[in-house]
This record gives structure tokens, sequence and C-alpha cells, in this order.
């Protein structure tokens, strides 16, 4: 849960987005533009101009709409209507003040002078127009929605071709790679220079968080400071790509891009009880450094891939859950609606994560901005609505369409048959139970007239043989009971919830999509043969009778030459850099289309989707490339020159600050704490029942007193973890490449007073104490070692004072309220406003 | 369906240059430092704000959970009386279907009240004293038969995609009064049907999502806001903590010039501390007369539970919180025994929301703030088990009472039955849209910038409902 508190530095955001007191207070210039737009200006366009130059007219004389801004800025067949801030250059103005001739408007009668004068004054003002978006439609100019057209965008170019070794230089012994080259060309184009190296402690810390989500131990920064060779920082960072724990960070990446969750969200949140193994398949898999178009191939069409072991099938079918996890409205829809919907879901989430599109926007119209057609949107929706993800199966005792699962291991399809069995003839057997109870009490009555009618009717709740009245009545009644029994016992032991996986599989009648009008699920259009979109490739797609198509899409995706492989890899790089730099080289790293932002250094993109491709989509290579460049070491100090130039750092003149992710903060906690156990988990939700947050309190939810790391913890949608929610985790619902780093309240009460922190600063302020023999009791001494486990740093002088002073002095009011766990208490404090400062929350 | 809220690139890049909102919002980035900015300050400036005259500073949201039946509380229908028992023929109602169902008449008396004459129910006799007061909307219809999708929908206008709840959006658009509270505060929020997501801010920056104060299964006497007390320092040891973490930040933001990340934090963790001390003053009602208190029905059975949530919504709404939710728990949802269900419910919430109303007025409160009563759905003219009735989106009841409503006024209308809307119909994104214009902010033109597009409320739909405003 995100309690979010207003906080004061976002008084600004307040202030822009929000109530905007201070803004009509001040009334600043845009305020008074606007105001005089809407007195002045405003009624005379429409009296004067609409009738001819309005979306709503039919005439769109010259092509010139007047009813937006983005009308006349884009203007008509003569360009641009008006100049902003230039009176005598805007085309407007001299029509209006009849002076050329050729270009008179109105056309019947010239404008009385004092309104041409409101013209001209509002022109030169800067024409300010609070109109956003009346006739956004109209204005587009050629249609943005055509596919050939669009492949002039930049990323959907092939890739440059760039030098080897980047572009020349002048600080020719600045870069230790392509990559900084690249950086540095930008820099001195723009006469900036980039930063000192950060020093060896910061550097440890940085690498150690970017690459395992962890800091270093004091050994391990010791061994480092020792030997300041190149090769000392080559081998730690060899040694965390293949540490074990490298999965455990990376794969929280895609997690993200996956919207992994234990739970459906929206309007019933059932547990999914299996979706740990997706989680710990995709950790694996980066571990493996598995060739990360076959990691995409494997999710898109895992269980359709061809395998040569059970172990090789099941993990295959596992990343196949890729397309289930999402969530899913479960009541109250129509079928088809609901078909569509999960194929739209599918889609976003395939757009966004791997291409960086939005293709969401084609449902139910062309795109207005990217060249995707609703005709590619729904060519791409057949193959996903010729698959499935839901099944029905029986939950909380009744049938309802739920995720599809699938046993796994060599007797796993037996396994789940008879588990769903029992499940399902559950009701029928506790019918049976109690008929054969009822037979049961007539037969012990000796009633044989009364038990032959019962038995006639019941065949099925009397044992073998009990109906026949020549049969000894005390075997009789003994058979019976044995049955009882036997029924009670099938029923009191269900099968064990066998090993399954969320899983896609091919419907039984795979079809073209029709178009849906507006996007409603229930007006057809024009059929579409299933297909790809038609900007990266116009190859079309053959796809087997009684196939859906999704093997064929998962090999289209990753395809680097007739496929959109360049376009994923350069979206796969900009994450990667993005992750380790702290900024985008395309900041909207979701968003690749028109609507997002251009690439800071699109050169050095392509490089970096080039290096990808030709590593055969090494993701660890990328990585290894980036950490070692120079440009990764650069401190983060401020400079005021630098920043006059380039506020926002775009062109990397120093290193990003990055705010620690909440994972990254508890473990790093329970580190300094000595108590964090990295081994791989399990389920950590299997204690929940099927609803994950039922309707009802229900306190054994969002637990997080595991002791592992935080990529394990139980993600329930609509039910994330405290310390998850203040510190802005992915939200679960939808694909999320960029997360938020807020600065608020919460965070603080959090840090303050959550028992999860003092806990974890009591257990530090232990381990603390207990170091005694190794470095020595001396406050000075745990002083410093607390510093290096907690803040990678040594205490300045001053610090070493007024902390020390603190634990004096607070050592001895505990003592005075005769604590015995004094000095724990007040070194936990300390520990506690160490893990709470800016310097353990905020990465350098 | 026609989205109009589309802007190309580079107009709006123009725009934001423009304008002293895209300013701000550029300011913004380097004020926050956070990358998330980095697609949202391509947002379109907000259009100077109040969009319209605004009529309402805030709202309190009176949510009955689990959807009262219409037909037994705020519409009569004496023909529904008279055919009680048979079959309700789906042409009498615009149905397809021969029958709908067996219809099921209203058990309970009705009258009107006021000057104004609004009918309402033997179940609401506190309420029915404010009758001029309330406008009460009897043509509401939504789309969600199952309550998840109804309560996504009538607090996000979305049910299969999670999008912004009412009160993030009115947090974004109006900001907050207050310096120690949020904007937006949920008091005894569902836990199911969509949980958080019902007061969730998704894409809109997460200072606007409502803050919970406990949940509808908690007695609010019980609730508690996490983490806003130390259960192991006292308050002088806790501000020597945090004067040493202060210390430590300073120092921090000194050897590094300029960090607005680090500035940020250290506001923050003094804005935590205050609101340590401020939110339990509210919370307690330990100032409140004994008057106060008896107006709400605290301290009696069975009001006592939601009298404090009004109360306490009050409270908030004095000290400059943007919008309350009041939840009720689970509890309105009678597909058997409506009548002793309806008698049991009703008792609970009357007096407190007929308090609310006239502490709000007494107070001069009520003038500009608004009150919303209302849930997912209504239900069922026909009968359900026997002696209850189902979940109805296509037709119930709401009211509104306060900041710029028309008083005493009845607008819409169902069939004969209860059944559907009959005139002036009013979806929930109607409801929304009314809502913001209520607070001068027009739902087409509060937008916000998401992967790639300008996202609002009501999506592509809603209509402000004018006539019932002043």
């Amino acid at each position: 849960m995100k309690l979010i508190w207003r906080q004061i530095f976002v008084t600004a955001l307040v202030w822009v987005f929000a109530t905007t007191s201070t803004f009509l207070a001040a009334d600043s210039p845009a305020v008074e533009g606007e105001k005089y737009f809407e007195t002045h200006v405003r009624p005379l366009l429409v009296e004067h101009c609409y009738k001819c130059h309005s979306s709503r007219s039919q005439k769109r004389e010259g092509g010139l709409l007047l009813d937006s801004m983005a009308g006349w800025s884009v203007g008509g067949g003569k360009g641009p209507a008006i100049v902003p801030g230039d009176v005598d250059a805007s085309l407007l103005i001299s029509a209006v003040r009849y002076t050329d001739p050729d270009l008179q408007m109105p056309p019947d009668n010239a404008l009385p002078n004092d309104v041409v004068a409101v013209l001209e004054r509002w022109v030169a003002m800067g024409a300010p127009d609070p109109r956003d978006h009346e006739s956004a439609e109209e204005i587009q100019r050629g249609n943005p929605s055509d596919p050939i057209a669009g492949r002039d965008h930049w990323a959907f170019r092939p890739l440059a071709v760039p030098s080897q070794d980047g572009p020349a230089v002048k600080a020719i012994d600045w870069p230790r790679s392509p990559i900084d080259s690249f950086v540095l060309a930008e820099l001195e184009a723009a006469n900036l220079s980039p930063a000192e190296d950060a020093d060896r402690r910061t550097l440890v810390r940085r690498v150690y968080f970017q690459l395992i989500g962890l800091p270093p131990t004091p050994e391990q920064v010791a061994a480092f400071l020792l030997d300041d060779s190149e090769e000392a920082y080559v081998r730690i960072v060899d040694e965390l790509l293949n540490s074990p724990q490298f999965g455990q960070r990376w794969g929280r990446h895609w997690l993200d891009l996956a919207r992994y969750a234990d739970s459906n969200g929206l309007d019933e949140n059932f547990l999914f009880r299996e979706a740990w193994r997706y989680r710990n398949w995709v950790i694996d898999a980066v571990n493996a450094d598995v060739p990360f178009d076959q990691f995409l191939r494997e999710q898109i069409a895992g269980d359709l891939l061809p395998h040569e072991s059970v172990a090789q099938r099941d993990r295959q079918r596992i990343a196949a859950g890729f397309l289930a996890i999402g969530p899913k409205v479960l009541l109250g829809n129509d079928p088809n609606q609901q078909r569509m919907d999960v194929a739209d879901e599918q889609l976003d989430t395939i757009g966004r994560a791997i291409l960086g599109q939005t293709l969401g926007c084609a449902r139910c119209h062309d795109h207005k901005f990217d060249p995707i057609p609703t005709a590619d949107y729904y060519a791409l929706a057949g193959i996903l609505t010729s698959s499935q993800v839901m099944e029905r199966r029986y939950m909380l005792g009744e049938q309802r369409l739920m995720e599809q699962l699938v046993g796994l291991g060599s007797d796993g399809e037996q396994l789940d048959a008879a588990y769903e069995k029992y499940w399902r003839e559950r009701p029928q057997l506790l019918e049976q139970q109690k008929q054969a109870k009822s037979a049961l009490e007539i037969l012990e009555k000796a009633d044989a007239g009364a038990f032959e009618i019962f038995a006639a009717e019941h065949a099925d709740a009397v044992a073998e043989g009990v109906a026949d009245s020549t049969k000894n009545s005390e075997q009789r009644l003994e058979a019976q009971k044995a049955f009882v029994a036997a029924l009670g016992a099938s029923i009191a032991k269900p099968p064990e919830i066998p090993p399954r996986a969320m899983i896609v599989g091919d419907a039984e009648t795979p079809a073209d999509e029709t178009i849906r009008l507006a996007g409603q699920f229930d007006r057809h259009g024009e059929k579409v043969p299933r297909g790809f979109l038609r900007v990266v490739s116009d190859t079309a797609v053959e796809i087997p009778s009684g196939h859906s198509g999704r093997l064929e899409l998962a090999h289209w995706l990753t395809d680097v030459n007739v496929g959109a492989g360049r376009l994923a890899a350069r979206v796969l790089a900009n994450r990667i850099w993005y992750h380790m730099i702290g900024r985008g080289i395309v900041r909207t790293v979701d968003n690749f289309g028109r609507t997002g932002e251009m690439p800071s250094h699109p050169e050095l993109l392509d490089h970096l989707a080039r290096e990808l491709i030709d590593s055969s989509w090494s993701v660890k290579s990328l990585i290894r490339k980036i950490v070692l460049s120079r440009t990764f070491r650069m401190r983060s100090h401020h400079h005021e020159a630098a920043h006059a130039i380039d506020p926002e750092n775009r062109l990397l003149w120093r290193a990003h600050r990055r705010r620690l992710d909440p994972e990254s903060l508890r473990d790093a906690m329970l580190s300094a704490a000595g108590i964090l156990d990295v081994k791989p988990m399990d389920s950590t939700v299997s204690y929940l029942g099927d609803q994950a947050t039922a309707v009802g309190d229900n306190s054994n939810r969002r637990r997080t007193d595991f002791p592992c790391r935080s990529v394990y913890l139980p993600v329930i949608r609509n039910d994330l973890p405290e310390l998850f929610g203040v510190f802005d985790f992915a939200d679960p619902h939808a694909t999320t490449g960029l997360r938020s780093q807020t600065m608020v309240a919460t965070q603080g009460l959090f840090m303050l007073n959550d028992v999860s922190v003092m806990d974890a600063a009591e257990a530090t302020a232990r381990r603390l104490l207990a170091m005694e023999s190794t470095s020595g009791s001396e406050p000075e001494a745990r002083l410093d070692q607390l510093f290096g486990l907690v803040l990678t740093a040594c205490p300045t002088d001053d610090e070493r004072l007024e902390l020390l002073a603190f634990v004096a002095e607070t050592q001895k009011r505990f003592e005075e309220d005769s604590d015995t766990n004094a000095e724990v208490r007040a070194w936990a404090m300390v520990c506690q406003a160490l893990f709470a400062s800016s310097r353990f929350l905020v990465l350098e | 369906m026609r989205c109009h809220q589309f802007l190309p690139t580079t107009t709006r890049r123009a725009m934001l240059q423009n304008s002293a909102a895209g300013f701000g919002s550029l300011a913004l980035a380097a004020l926050a430092g956070q990358q998330a900015v980095a697609d949202q300050k391509l947002s379109p400036a907000l259009p100077p704000l109040p969009h319209v005259a605004a009529r309402a500073k805030r709202v309190i949201f009176l949510f009955m959970w689990g959807g009262p039946s219409h037909v037994d509380i705020f519409d009569p229908k004496p023909q529904l009386s008279a055919i009680s028992g048979q079959p309700l023929s789906g042409k009498s109602v615009g149905s397809d279907a021969d029958s709908v169902g067996t219809a099921l008449g209203s058990p309970f008396k009705f009258a009107q009240h006021g000057d104004s004459g609004v009918w309402i129910s033997e179940l609401f006799p506190h309420l029915s004293r404010q009758a001029d007061r309330m406008c009460v909307i009897r043509s509401m219809h939504t789309e969600g038969s199952a309550h998840g999708e109804a309560l996504l929908r009538l607090h996000t206008g979305q049910a299969n995609l999670v999008r912004p709840s009412v009160g993030a959006w009115v947090s974004y658009g109006l900001g907050c009064e207050s310096d120690n509270l949020p904007a937006f505060i949920t008091i005894s929020p569902p836990r199911g049907h969509g949980g958080v997501q019902n007061y969730g801010s998704a894409f809109l920056p997460a200072m606007h999502q409502g803050t919970a104060i406990g949940s509808a299964e908690i007695p609010l006497a019980k609730a508690v806001v996490s983490n806003l007390a130390n259960q192991r320092l006292d308050k002088g040891l806790q501000r020597s903590q945090l004067d040493l973490i202060q210390s430590i930040n300073r120092r921090h933001l000194r050897d590094t010039t300029v960090d607005q990340n680090i500035e940020g934090l250290i506001a923050n963790y003094e804005l935590a501390f205050r609101m340590q001390s401020t939110m339990p003053q509210i919370m307690s009602l330990s100032d409140e007369s004994k008057e106060t208190l008896e107006l709400y029905g605290i301290d009696s059975e069975p009001t006592d539970n939601f009298g404090r949530q009004c109360l306490l919504a009050r409270k908030f709404a004095e000290n400059g919180v943007r919008y309350i939710q009041v939840s009720t728990d689970y509890t309105w949802d009678h597909h058997q025994k409506v009548q002793p269900g309806h008698v049991k419910e009703s008792a609970k919430v009357d007096r407190p929301i007929a308090g609310l109303i006239e502490d709000l007025a007494r107070r001069g409160l009520l003038e500009d703030t608004l009150v919303v009563w209302g849930a997912e759905f209504g239900r069922t003219p026909m009968v359900e088990n026997g002696d209850g009735r189902n979940h109805h989106p296509k037709a119930f009841t709401m009211w509104m009472a306060g900041g710029g409503v028309r008083g005493g006024l009845t607008y819409g209308s169902t069939d004969d039955f209860g059944y559907a809307p009959a005139e002036n119909p009013v979806h929930m994104h109607d409801l929304h849209a009314t809502i913001l214009y209520a607070l001068g902010l027009d739902h087409e033109r509060l937008t916000f910038r998401h992967a790639g597009r300008n996202f609002r409320l009501t999506d592509v739909f809603g209509n402000v409902v004018h006539d019932v405003l002043v």
C-alpha cells in the first residue's frame, strides 16, 4: 500500500499540476496571456473564422484550422498561420490586415482595426492558446498510421553502422571503450567534459548494487582497495556477473516488464499459486545468460518449442507462463469480451516490453501517431485469440474460468488430472457419502422394504453386494460401514496439489480475427489474416493450419533480418543502459514511438544494439561492456557550469544519482544485519488461501518476514508489501520499464517507525557489538565498522564526534531508565539513523 | 468512440515552452530528479485551474459497499408492489426476454419529505429531515454486474485496465490545502473487489494515491495509519535520532552542493515527524462536544462506527483534505432477506449521515463540500432467493448534497418498476464528470500523459449533468 502524503519539495509539483492558487494569484504572464485569449481572442476567432476554419466546419478552407493551437501551428497549405511573437511573419496577421492582395481574410470584409489590433497583440504575446486538443484528429498531416511511411521513424530504421571504435574525440585519453567515445563526443560538442572518476569506495558500492542489488561487505571493499589495478576491477565485475545474486537483481528487471505477480488482481484477486516457478525460471535464465532472443521465444511459445527432455519441456512450459500471468477480469464479463481483453493485455505487454510500441492504442482506431493501423493490431490479436490462457477449473466450490495450468514432471499430467477430478467430483462424492450413510442407517434399522426402495434409487450409495438381501445381514452391514468409511477417507484426503505451471496453449480452432469497430468486441469489421506489424516487415506469415501463429510470432519478434529483432535489440540495449546508467538513451524506455523521446545518443544506441546482436544476444556481455566503460565510473557530483548547459544531465557529464529501490533497500539492511539468506526460494505464498485478498480481515497477507531476498517476497496485486508500496515498486498490473523514484513523507515514516527497519537496525547493532574480536571494542572502531557495513564509507572526523556523542548520551539515557539493553539500543538507534539517511538511500 | 485527446508531439512541446505550467513541469524534472518524469514531463501542461467556476472545494463520498436497493429507499414503485409475486414482463421494462423475473414490491413505506417533497422510505428517518439539502438522482446506471467490476468502475471509471481513482484525479487537479495532511484520504476502504486500486493513483504521481485509514472490516476506533507512531522510542528520543539523521543528510548535501533529492528527503523527514502528531490529533475525537458526538450517533449502537467515520470525514474536510471517502463494510449485498437486511444496515448509517450533513451546514462547510452517497450498483426489482434482490447496474439511485448541487431536486427517473432509466439517464461517467465540474475541473481537460497519450477519468465518455448544479 502506497501511503502518499503531500511532501514539501513537491510543492512545486502541486503548484504545477494542481492547485494553481499560487499560480492564479500571481497572475504570471502565461495566465495573463490565457486570460487575454479567453476574453478577447477566442470570441472573435469563433465569430469571424470558425465558420470556414474549424474542425466542425465543412469547409476547412486552405486546410487551415483555427480552433486549436495545433491547427494554426501546423497551418494550412501555406504553412504555419502564426509565428508566436512575430506579428509580421504571421500569415494570419497579414491576411487580416488585408495588405496582401492574394491573402485577405475574412474574404468578404476586412475586420475592424480594433479587432486586428487584438489579434496582433495576441500574436505579439506569443499567441498563448489553452485549447489543447479540440481538433487533434483533423490536423494530422498525411496518415501517421501508414506502416510503410512509418518506416522513416528512427526506431524502425536499420541500425546505423557507426565506426567500431566510436567517433573521434579531442580528449583521447579519457575513453576506455567505444561507449566512452560516443558519450565524450557529444559532451565535447556541447563544450562539456566528463566528471572525474568516482573514488573506489563509491565505485565498488555502485557496481555491487547495480549488478547484484547488494552492498559489498567490508572485506570485499578492503580487498578491492588493496589492489587498484584495472584487473582488480574487471575481476570483481566478472565475479558479480557470475554470482547467483546477479539473476536475483536483473531477473527482477524483467519481472517488472512481465508484470509478474502472485495473484490475478483486478476484480477477483485469486492467488497464482504457481507463478513463482516463472519467477524462478526468469532468475535462472538470467543467471545462465540464456541468449535474449531465445529467452523471448520461450516466453511467447515455450509450449510449442521442441525439447529433448522432460526437464527442458517443463522449463519451456514454465517460460510460456509469460502470456498467462497478466491480470484478467474474471467475473461479470462476456466471454468474447474477455477473450479480446486478454489478448489486448498481452499485446500491450508484448508491445511495450519487447518493442517499445504502444500497440494498445490501435485497438479502437488506427494509431494516432505511430504507424500501427488497426488491421495490424487485429492481425496480431488473431494470433493471441487463437491461443488460450484460461481454462475451466474448480475453485472455491464452483467451476470458474481460471488461468490455464499444466502438470510438470513425467507424470505431471496424470497428477493434475487426478487433482482436478477430485475437486470436480467432490460435490458428488459428498452427496454419495450422505446417501451411503442414509443407506447404512436404514440397514441398521433392518427395514428391508425401505432399504430395497432406497437401494433402487441410490444404487451408487450402496456397497457392492449389500443390496443382495440373500446375504448375511451382518456382512451387509459391515460392507456398507466399510463403504461409508472408504468414501469418508477419500473425501478427507484430497490429492496434494501437483507441481504445475501457468501456461499458454493453442486454441482448438485457431482463426483470424475481424477488426472490431471502435474496439467493441461485438462490432465486427473486416477480417484480417493473422500477421505482424507491417511497419517492421512486409513478409507475409505462413501459419500452418491448426496453429495459432504464436511460434511464428516468437520468431518474428527476434528475427533481426526480416522480423522485429533490430527494434527489440534497440529496446533491450536501451533498458540495460537505463539500469546501469540511470537514464535511458531514450528516456521513455517503454515508448519508442513518435510520442516517446528521441535518443540522446542515437549512434551509441545503435552501437549497443549491434553489440548485443553480435554477441548472440548476451545480456551479460553488454552489461560487462557498460560497467567497464569509463562513463559508468564517473562521479555524481554537481557541477555548476555543466548544470547550466545541461541541467538534466542528458549528455552524461556526471553519473546520475538514484534512490535505492525497495528490494535493494531491504536486502542491504538485512545484509548489514548479517541475516539475509541469499538462497533461492520457492513459493512465498503457499500459506495463502485461493483468494489472495479475501473480503474479510486476512492478516496472513503481505508477509515480508522471510529472511530471503526481496525478489522472492509475495507480489499480491492490489496488496503489495508496505515497503514496496512506499518505495515505488512496479505496479504489477502492467509492464513497467520505468519505476517512479519519488521522495515522499511516507518513506520517512517507514524509515523512522517501521518495525522491520527497527529490527534490522537492532540486529545490525547486535552483530556490531559481537564483532569485538576482529575490530576491537573501542567505539571508534565500531563506528568505522558500522559505516563500512551500511554505507561502504568511513566516517569523517565530524561525523565520528557527533555519532559517538549520540551513542554515549543515548546509552546513558537508557541506563538511567535501567534498560539492560542500553548499549544495544543506543547503537540500534545509530544504525537506524544511518539506514534512514540520504547516504544510504541515495546511491551515488 | 472518439478520443479527442491527441496532439502531435511537436505541438505539444511548443506548447510546453509557451506556457508557464510547462515551465513548471520542466522545473519539476530538475526538482524531483526523478526519471519517471522523463515520460511525464512531456505531459501537456494543464490549462490554468480551475477550468470553470468551482462550486465545491472538496468531496465527501459515502460509499455503501454491496449495493443498497433503490426501490426500497429512494425510488418508490407502486406498480411494482401491485404486481409483487408475479412475473415482471420483459416488454414492460424494455428487455427482449419474456420475463425478467418475479417482481418483488418494496416492503417499506415511502413518504415525501421537506418543502421539496423528496421521496424517501422509512429506512432513513434522520436523513429524511435533510431532504431539502439533497439532490436525488434516480436514473444512475453503470456496467458490471459483479461487485469487483462495478466497484472499479465506480471508483476509477474502468475495470479491465488500471486507472487512477476519482480521488487521485481530484488530488492531481486541485492539490492539497493542508501542509500536514494528504489531499485524498479514504476511511475504512474495502480490501476486496479491487482493493487499493479503488483509491490508487495508477500512472498519476504516487503522491495522489489515497491514504487509507483502517479498512472496512475493522472498526474505525481500532484503525491505525501505518507507521504513524514509533512503538519503541519516546518522542524525545525519536527527535534526537531525527536530528542525527538530518545532520548526516545535511552534511551529505553540503558535500554534493546541490541535490534536490537530498533536499526533498530532509523536508520529508520533518513533514513525517509533524504528521506523527497532527494525524492522531485529528483522529482523536476527544475535543468534540457531547452534542456533536450525539449528532453522529457516536457512543451508541448501531451507529457508533459509521458515526466515527463521518465525524472524522468532517474533521479532515475542515483541515483541508480534498477528497474523503467513507465506506461501510460489505454489508449491503442482500441476496436474501432484503427487508431485515436493509433495516439493519440503514440503521447503522442513517443518523451518522444526517448528522454529517447537519454538522457541515452548522459549520458553514456544507456550501463548499460536495457530499455524494451511493454504491457500485442498485438491486433488482425482481426477487432472488425468495426474499432477496440481486445486483442491478442498469438503474439505481445516488444522491448529492452541499457544494453547488440543487437541494430538494429529484433528477431523472426509472420506468414503472425501477428496472431501467426512463428520463435523463446519468451514467457513472456522467457522475464523475459532474463531480469534477462541481470542483471547477473540466473532465475533458483534466488529463495526464501516460504511455504516449493523454488519459482522463472519463476516458472518451461523460457529460456534465448541469441540471443538478446550481
